[in-house]
This record gives C-alpha cells, sequence and structure tokens, in this order.
C-alpha cells in the first residue's frame, strides 16, 4: 500500500537473477513494478487491500523451501527472497490462469468501451494462449442491467475480481454490491430493489480490468484510440481532484481520476466525473448578449464590451461592485482583480456569496493540507459542511484516515454528516453557538454547553487534549448561520497546541480567488489593501470595499449602480434571496460573465458569454492553497471568450491598458508583486501534485457578537448542501440533473409532538424573510430545537427564508 | 530530300494500321477488371436485413487516410439496427481521402465493409465525396446501391473483396471452405496463435477448395 514508508531500511531480494533492494512491509508486486519489473494482474489495486482473488500475478518465489507459485499481491517482500516472474512455470501459470478467465469471457471486445484499454484485452495479448481450447458455449446473463443511474453491469464480462465490491466497501463505505452465488455462478451484483445508490459509484467503472462495468455517459460515444487526453484538475469542486480529460473532435467525452499521492489519490465523485457534460451542454452561452425588451438578443463582442464599458465609465467606482470569480482560473482571476481593483478602482468585490467565510481566516489561520489532516494518529475535527455531501474527493482520503490510519475524528457540525459514523465524538451544537461550544471544548468543561452534554464534550476534549496534530477543517456548514459564528469557533479552536486549519469552501477555484485578491480588503498574493501600490499597479482603491451581503445591501439602498457577475448567480446561490432579488431590482445595469444561463444571467442587462474549464488553460488553487495546472483541451463555443481576455478587453474599452497579453505575463507580473507567488515556478504547478503556495496575512479575531436568546416557539433554522441538487451546472448535466433529492423539512422527532405534527405531513415554515410548505420528516441526525433543510432542490427552499442580517435563521413550523 | 524518305518515315504508322487496336472508347466501353480490385466501398447487411455493422470503429482505428468516420450508439431494443447491443450510428467515408488500401476490410470483426469494383468517382463539391451510411449500405437484395451520380456496369458489384481476408479474423489467404451471404465472402482457416510459448508452428497445408466465383487460384 501506499502509506509504506520511505525511511524503512531496504530488504535485498533478487528477482530474474537481479539484486533488488524493495522496502520494509512492500508487497513483491510493488516492489518488483518499482524496479522495473511489471507483474501482470487484475484484482490488485494499489489503493486497496490486496486479496489475491485473480491469480494473474502468480510468480515463482523461492522463500528458502524451494520454488513454488504464488501471488506476488499477496506476499510482502522478506530478506534474500529469490523471485522469477518470467520463468517458464510462471508462463504456465499465467497462460492458464488467462485460459481459464477468457472460458466465459465474451468476445464482444469490438462492441465493449473497455475495448482498446481493457487490462484482459492486453494482458491475453501479452501473456495468454494464443487459442481458447474450449468450444462450450459461454456463460450468458442478461445484457447490460443498470445498477444505477450511471452505471451497467454486464455480468458476462465480469472477471470476479473483487475490485468494484472492495471499492464499495472499503473506500466508498456504499457496500451495495457484491459476490452472489456459488462457483460457476457467482456474480457481482446489487442486492434486489436496492441500486448502487453510491456518490462514488463512477470509481468502480475506472478500476474495473474488463468491461463489466461501464459508465452511462461515455456509453459507445467513443474508443480509446480516437481519444486524446491531456492532465488537468477537476474545478467543480474546492478539492482540485487531479484528472486526464479525454475528448474527441473537439469534444469532451470523459473524465478519468489521475492518482494524486497529495490529493484525490485517483478517486473521483460521479459529480465531478461526469461534471463535462454541462460543458457540453446546448444551453451553453455562445454569444454575447444585450437586453432587449423582456428578454436578450445576441449582438456582437465590440457592441456588449462597449455598453458594459460605458455603464462602468459614467459610475463613480464607489458605486461599481463585483460578485463572483471562483469559477475562473488564477489568472483569469488576477485579471480581473486588476481591472475591478486598479482600472475601475472599486473594492467592493467578493468571490464568495454570503455563503462562505471571511478571507481573514482562511488566509490568516495556520493553514493544513489534506494530508496533515489524514495524518495517523491525527485528530480532525470537522466544523464545516458535510464532506460526503460536498468535497467527495475530500471524504474519501478522510474515510481512509479514520478507518485505517486511526485519525480520531470528532464532529462539531449542526447535524450529523456521512462521517458520522465514523466520528469519536460527534457534537451538535444549537445554530449560532457553535463559539461557545468550540470554547468548552479546548477549555473543557462539565457543564452543558450549546445543546450539548457536559460529558460529551469532556470527552472530546481528552482526545485533543491527548495531544498529537490537530487539524481543523473549517468551514460554512449551515448557510442560515452566519460567518460570524464560525469565524467565533475558529478563534477558539486556534488556540490548541499544533493546530491547522484545512478551509472547507467548497465552490470551485475560491481559494485561487482569494489569493488573486477577489476579496473585500486584499490584493493579489494575500496581501492587505493598504500596503502601498503593487509593482505593475498604477491605484488600488483606496478605502476597503463591501462583500456580497454588503454589495447587496447597499444596492437595495440605492449606493449601486453597476453590478459585475463573475459567474455567480446571486438570485439562486445568495441565502437571502430577497435581499439579491431587491438589489437586481435597483441596480442599473448587470453585467454578467457566465457559460451557463442562470436566473441571474436572464436578468443581467449585458450577458458576456465566458469559456468554460477544459477550455482555458491556466492554474488551479485548492483548498489547501495548493496550486495546480488546468488543461486547455478543446475550444470555446461559439464565440465564448476566456474570462481575462474579457477582463483585458473590458479595460481597452475602459480607456485603461493592463498590460497583460498573454497568461506569462500574469505569472511575471504576479512573480514580481505577489510576495507569496514570488518563489512559485509555473513548472512546478504544472507536476501532478502541483505546489503549495504558502504564506498567512495577520489574523485579529472578532466576536460574533449577541446571539438573541432562542424564541421557545421557534426551531433555528440549518441550511445544508446536498451532493445533487438544481445548481445551475448540475442542471445542465444529463447524467446528475435527476439525482436530487425531494425537499423535507428534517426535524428530530422529540420535537414532532411539541409542534403537533407528525412525519409526512406538509408544514408551513416561516422566518422573518418568508415562508414555504414542504413535508416534514423525522431525522434522528438532526439535533432538537433545529429544523435542517437542503438548499437548492428546486422546490422549497431554505434560501427562501434566511435573514443573512441576523447570526440565526429562527423558522415557525405549523401544519399547513 | 525525297518523297521515299518521306514515305520511310510513316513506316511505323501504315504497320499500325493493321495491328490490334489496345485503346476502347471509355467510359462507353470499359476494360474489365481484375477480381481484386479495391473500389467503392459497401456496408453489408444479414440476411435477415440487421446491418453487420457494430460500429466498433476499428476500419476507422485502421485507416491510415483517416478518411472514416464511426460512432457507434445504443442499439435501440424495439427496433434495433444490428444483432448486437450497440451499432454503427454514423458511418461515412471521404473519397477524396480514401486510398482504397482495404485495411477496413481486414480490421472490420463482422465483414460489414468491404469493397465493389466501382473506383470511378467525380464530384462536383467536397462533401459530396462524403458518403454516408444511407450510402454505402447494401439493398434488400445485398447488392450496393447503384446511386444516380454513379456509373455501375456488370459485374462490378460481386465477388466484392473476393481474396481479401488475409489477416482478418476469419481468415487466410487461402481460402478454405464455403462463403458468405452475399455470395462472395470466402472464410479460411487462421493458424491458431502461439501465445507465450515456442515457434511458429508450420501452417496447415491448404485444403484448396476453389471458390466458385472468386477466380482467385
Amino acid at each position: 500500500m501506499t502509506d509504506t514508508a520511505d525511511t524503512a531500511e531496504g530488504i535485498a531480494i533478487t528477482v530474474n537473477g537481479q539484486a533488488v533492494e524493495a522496502r520494509t512491509g512492500e508487497l513483491l508486486i510493488d516492489a518488483c513494478e518499482r524496479n522495473g519489473v511489471y507483474i501482470p494482474r487484475f484484482c490488485y489495486h494499489p489503493r486497496m487491500t490486496p486479496v489475491g482473488m485473480c491469480r494473474m500475478c502468480l510468480v515463482e518465489v523461492d522463500t528458502g523451501r524451494g520454488a513454488a507459485l504464488q501471488p506476488s499481491c499477496m506476499l510482502t517482500c522478506a530478506p534474500d527472497m529469490v523471485v522469477e516472474t518470467e520463468s517458464d512455470l510462471t508462463k504456465k501459470a499465467q497462460d492458464g490462469v488467462l485460459e481459464f478467465l477468457l472460458i466465459n469471457h465474451p468476445l464482444d471486445c469490438p462492441i465493449c468501451d473497455k475495448g482498446g484499454e481493457c487490462p484482459l484485452q492486453d494482458q491475453t495479448m501479452a501473456y495468454g494462449p494464443g487459442e481458447s481450447r474450449f468450444v462450450e458455449e459461454k456463460r450468458h446473463y442478461e445484457k447490460p442491467i443498470p445498477i444505477n443511474d450511471n452505471v451497467y453491469l454486464d455480468r458476462e464480462r465480469c472477471i470476479l475480481c473483487d475490485r468494484c465490491t472492495r471499492f464499495a466497501k472499503e473506500v466508498a463505505g456504499d457496500p451495495l454490491i457484491h459476490f452472489q452465488g456459488r462457483g460457476n455462478g457467482t456474480e457481482v451484483n446489487t442486492f434486489p430493489d436496492e441500486p448502487f445508490a453510491s456518490y462514488f459509484s463512477g470509481n468502480t467503472v475506472q478500476i474495473c480490468p474488463v468491461g463489466a462495468l461501464t459508465a452511462k455517459p461515455y456509453r459507445f460515444k467513443a474508443r480509446p484510440w480516437d481519444l486524446e487526453e491531456v492532465e488537468s484538475t477537476a474545478t467543480i469542486d474546492s478539492v482540485g481532484s487531479r484528472i486526464v480529460i479525454q475528448s474527441s473532435r473537439n469534444k469532451v467525452l470523459r473524465y478519468l481520476g489521475v492518482d494524486s499521492d497529495a490529493v484525490n489519490w485517483g478517486w473521483l465523485g460521479d459529480r465531478e466525473r461526469f461534471s463535462f457534460e454541462a460543458l457540453n451542454s446546448e444551453l451553453r452561452l455562445t454569444e454575447p448578449l444585450i437586453a432587449s425588451g423582456e428578454g436578450h438578443r445576441v449582438t456582437t463582442w465590440s457592441a456588449a464590451l462597449g455598453a458594459a464599458a460605458d455603464a462602468i465609465a459614467k459610475t463613480p467606482a464607489s458605486r461599481v461592485a463585483a460578485i463572483g470569480g471562483a469559477r475562473l482560473t488564477n489568472e483569469a482571476q488576477y485579471v480581473w482583480a486588476k481591472l475591478l481593483k486598479d482600472v475601475i478602482g472599486t473594492d467592493h468585490v467578493d468571490a464568495q456569496l454570503g455563503d462562505g467565510l471571511p478571507a481573514d481566516l482562511v488566509l490568516g489561520l495556520p493553514r493544513a493540507t489534506i494530508a496533515d489532516a489524514c495524518r495517523p494518529g491525527g485528530t480532525i475535527v470537522l466544523c464545516g459542511p458535510d464532506p460526503k455531501e460536498s468535497l467527495g474527493a475530500l471524504y474519501l482520503r478522510l474515510r481512509h484516515a479514520v478507518i485505517e490510519d486511526g485519525a480520531t475524528l470528532i464532529e462539531l457540525t449542526p447535524r450529523s454528516t456521512g462521517l458520522s459514523a465514523l466520528a469519536a465524538h460527534t457534537l451538535h451544537p444549537r445554530p449560532g453557538e457553535l463559539g461557545a461550544l468550540a470554547r468548552a471544548l479546548v477549555a473543557g468543561t462539565t457543564d452543558d454547553v450549546a445543546g450539548v452534554s457536559g460529558a460529551a464534550i469532556g470527552a472530546a476534549h481528552q482526545a485533543i487534549a491527548a495531544g498529537g496534530p490537530v487539524t481543523v477543517l473549517l468551514g460554512r456548514a449551515s448557510a442560515a448561520e452566519s460567518a460570524a459564528v464560525v469565524a467565533e469557533a475558529a478563534a477558539a479552536l486556534s488556540n490548541i497546541d499544533d493546530v491547522g486549519f484545512l478551509s472547507t469552501l467548497t465552490r470551485g477555484n475560491v481559494h485561487g480567488a482569494l489569493d488573486m485578491g477577489l476579496a473585500p480588503g486584499l490584493l493579489p498574493g494575500r496581501q492587505r489593501l493598504g500596503a502601498g501600490i503593487p509593482r505593475g499597479w498604477t491605484s488600488v482603491p483606496s478605502e476597503t470595499g463591501l462583500d456580497s451581503t454588503g454589495i447587496l445591501t447597499a444596492a437595495v439602498a440605492g449606493e449601486v449602480d453597476a453590478l459585475i457577475l463573475l459567474g455567480a448567480d446571486p438570485l439562486r446561490d445568495f441565502p437571502d434571496r430577497h435581499l439579491a432579488e431587491q438589489a437586481f431590482d435597483a441596480v442599473d445595469t448587470v453585467v454578467a460573465v457566465d457559460t451557463l444561463p442562470t436566473d441571474s444571467v436572464a436578468a443581467a442587462d449585458i450577458v458576456l458569454a465566458a469559456a468554460a474549464t477544459t477550455e482555458v488553460a491556466g492554474t488551479f488553487t485548492n483548498l489547501e492553497g495548493r496550486l495546480s495546472a488546468l488543461a486547455q483541451k478543446v475550444t470555446p463555443p461559439g464565440t465564448a471568450r476566456p474570462d481575462w481576455i474579457i477582463a483585458a478587453e473590458l479595460a481597452l474599452a475602459l480607456g485603461g491598458d493592463l498590460a497583460i497579453q498573454s497568461l506569462d505575463d500574469v505569472w511575471t507580473e504576479l512573480a514580481a508583486m505577489s510576495p507569496v507567488h514570488a518563489a512559485i515556478d509555473p513548472a512546478a504547478a504544472a507536476e501532478r501534485d502541483g505546489v503549495l503556495v504558502t504564506g498567512t496575512i495577520d489574523y485579529t479575531p472578532v466576536e460574533q457578537g449577541e446571539l438573541p436568546a432562542k424564541d421557545a416557539y421557534a426551531l433555528r433554522l440549518v441550511s445544508v448542501r446536498a451532493m445533487y441538487d438544481q445548481g445551475s451546472s448540475l442542471a445542465a448535466s444529463p447524467s446528475s440533473a435527476g439525482l436530487h433529492r425531494e425537499p423535507v423539512l428534517a426535524l428530530h422527532a422529540a420535537d414532532f409532538e411539541k409542534l403537533g405534527v407528525s412525519a409526512g405531513d406538509e408544514v408551513s415554515v416561516t422566518s422573518a424573510r418568508g415562508g414555504v410548505t414542504l413535508a416534514v420528516q423525522s431525522d434522528p441526525g438532526v439535533p432538537r430545537g433545529s429544523a435542517v433543510m437542503v438548499s437548492h432542490l428546486g422546490g422549497p427552499d431554505p434560501y427562501d427564508l434566511i435573514d443573512t442580517t441576523t447570526l440565526v435563521t429562527e423558522v415557525l413550523v405549523e401544519r399547513a | 530530300m525525297g518523297v521515299l524518305d518521306y514515305l520511310r518515315g510513316f513506316r511505323v504508322t501504315f504497320d499500325k494500321l493493321f495491328e490490334e487496336r489496345v485503346t476502347t472508347e471509355y467510359p462507353e466501353e470499359k476494360s474489365p477488371k481484375p477480381d481484386r480490385l479495391h473500389g467503392r466501398h459497401v456496408l453489408n447487411r444479414y440476411e435477415d436485413g440487421m446491418e453487420k455493422c457494430i460500429g466498433c470503429e476499428l476500419c476507422a482505428g485502421v485507416c491510415p487516410a483517416k478518411c472514416i468516420y464511426v460512432r457507434g450508439q445504443d442499439n435501440p431494443l424495439d427496433e434495433p439496427v444490428s444483432p448486437g447491443e450497440r451499432f454503427g450510428y454514423i458511418y461515412e467515408i471521404n473519397y477524396l481521402r480514401c486510398i482504397h488500401c482495404d485495411l477496413c476490410v481486414e480490421a472490420c470483426p463482422t465483414q460489414a465493409i468491404t469493397e465493389t469494383k466501382l473506383f470511378e468517382f467525380s464530384f462536383t463539391n467536397r462533401s459530396d465525396a462524403i458518403y454516408t451510411k444511407d450510402e454505402l449500405l447494401v439493398g434488400d437484395d445485398g447488392l450496393p446501391q447503384n446511386l444516380p451520380w454513379e456509373d455501375w456496369r456488370p459485374g462490378e458489384d460481386v465477388a466484392t473483396s473476393a481474396w481479401m481476408r488475409a489477416t482478418s479474423p476469419a481468415g487466410d489467404a487461402d481460402y478454405v471452405g464455403t462463403v458468405g451471404w452475399s455470395g462472395e465472402l470466402g472464410y479460411g482457416v487462421r493458424a491458431p496463435e502461439v501465445g507465450q510459448f515456442g515457434e511458429d508452428p508450420e501452417p496447415p497445408a491448404a485444403e484448396v477448395d476453389p471458390v466458385d466465383e472468386g477466380g482467385h487460384h
């Protein structure tokens, strides 16, 4: 396995007559491969427990009692082993294993999606018998059966290697596919009426060594030899999983996970894996649009940019604001930051939409990497969104750390998460009281705090006080709870010895946006405004600007005339939709730079069609601050342009000149003006594991302020996100669009009696902002006194209830 | 220079007047084509009318001129196009690029694509040079469609690629046995492959069994 320490002393073994040094505890198959001797295999996967199912890796090993065939994936290297991987006996074994596998494996390679990249095909060519001696009829099963919405299973082709079933059980923790039957009748299948409902099912397609598992989005789309590929980074969430983008005829057809030791270990969530569909969507914006009557009409770039420039030029800088930027590459973010803060001169710039954290928390606290969080024996404090629902690849790493490496997980979340079953301590504070709980946890108390029993807090305190590295996963678990609440908790948790913080802001390249200064009071390179004019710039805003909540509030007050949206959809994604709607009504000109027709794009006056990921090169910054390369694989649709070019053209139309003609210019300028990027070699960022950008800004804890006493009749709202919802890019991906749940209000069963409702009832939920009606459901993972809703499901939405000006949103729940 | 010298100069001309003529009145009259001629492709069907092409793209993959564009698709269950899960949904050959090497025919695992002896192409624009699946498919009689702009002569649509299967999955240049549905394709017995062991065995003695009209023996 990969956690074999490099530090261990070598073991001398002999492979095919050559002296070879293996590592302590290393499997023979790995030791041979590392030394250039490839042993064929089907079931062995370096990220999973070896099982020795397929027998393909049999080699002749003399461990002192004479040579014998042994599976090299089950054998740990021992001193003085003598191994023959190419002896006649080994070859005979390989030949025989393949002949046996092919007894029942259908030879439908020409129609099989795996044909051309199939380990069974390749190894039969290399090690197999030329001809089968079997003339009997092969075993037949019903041809592909869907085991979930995106994966087909063809049992005829299965060679029972146990990779998919092991992945489901060990890695994903969704043991929903399993071996069934005995002997010749053994098959992999799901349980009756239970689909393989896993967020990670696409990985089984990727690791299947035959074509038994195929993915519906790629089914019969292309053959391996017409795919061109390039390594890149997935941008749909902030983990920045490394992927290979494969395209044919200028169309992206598939993403595959790449094994990056630092990030995703080769795994991808299905949402990530199939997110390319949104890029190929018919809905994509392909031309610039300008408001005309009720809708938009297509216009030219010069007209659209001219109109945008006119609107901005006639507006004083303090009345121009920009929201968004997490969709952009780092380079585009830099160019936009320079346009907004230098040429236009406004600091009302925020890449987050009121559902994130202040930049101070992310950039000011000592940062940790995923590897830091997953250290064997470490402690993980989850103080943010459910990783399983928001950051799939991170969830798999955390799961591995807890199960395999003995990490201790402490949850400080408003409701149970996908990791709760693995958590040593699960503490659910009342919404708004996370800070108090964090203080109690750090101090160690025996009193009940924030609705959590003193005993539970004390036990969790022991785990932290026991020493060892502590990593806090810090994010916004609930959009209905102010970021100030998380800030207060972070301040308390920063007092733990040897603590590191791993940001779990979820939205795409939001960490790059913070590094590139798309936040109020910041300049590119983790610098605060007020440190003077950076090199290459002519001016900076004189005053610290507003964040998204501030911008929208100011807009309602008539203090914002021009609003620029950089891939942001405040009408859908800002937690207080009423505020966003009022702001849109009040603003004179809305300029939207986007790829898909969101609600906010529909309401914009000028729409600039942008190129999406896979259509632009650049870099991405993940939640660790890791810089990794984004590659261009296809060309943008229509006349859509890369975001940085739009910014540069807009600057020219405004009479400014950014002096940036290429992405190299961005890096030259960034190296000169940014203390944290100066030492970064862009070539190193192109490596698989990327480069960590290090350096923090000064951090001052901020108090959250007084929490109003809880209304005895009210419940506190918790608004969470789910893996699948009706967000604009998911809605444009056919394989993900239908997977979202129905909206329900989840309550603790004990609250039912008090409210006079029972499970399944339609209830009305009202807050100071508005009301929705939906079904109520009992959920043991919800603490008493809280009401949990998932946002963006397309129906009744907590974002219609949330009041962002308060610390928590309280709701009244009544039978409708 | 005398008159005799002048006539002597015409001697070759006069001699040729009485020899057998080799020129033909092309295109009214065409010379017979060899059986192995590589011409315009056809996409074959099975006897029940199902298309043989399964959209595997092996022909496109092997094509040295990159003139074939194939895309497969899920076979509709209610109205299947080919016998398997997958069928050739798009099939295009660009005859401005095709060099008629016949590697596509050898690569085809279902003998779906073969070649006729029609080789004269003329187009008035570039897109006409791209034959689509509708044009390449054989008709219900198993014979190539005679498209309006094509000039077919008797015999050009028989024995399509009669000798062609030297390296194809089913065959050997030394034909053995019977013929395929369209009355033209022979098949042979290929020597088994040898895997990781040993030398190539002696090729089996060809049981020469002349293919009726193939004419390659």
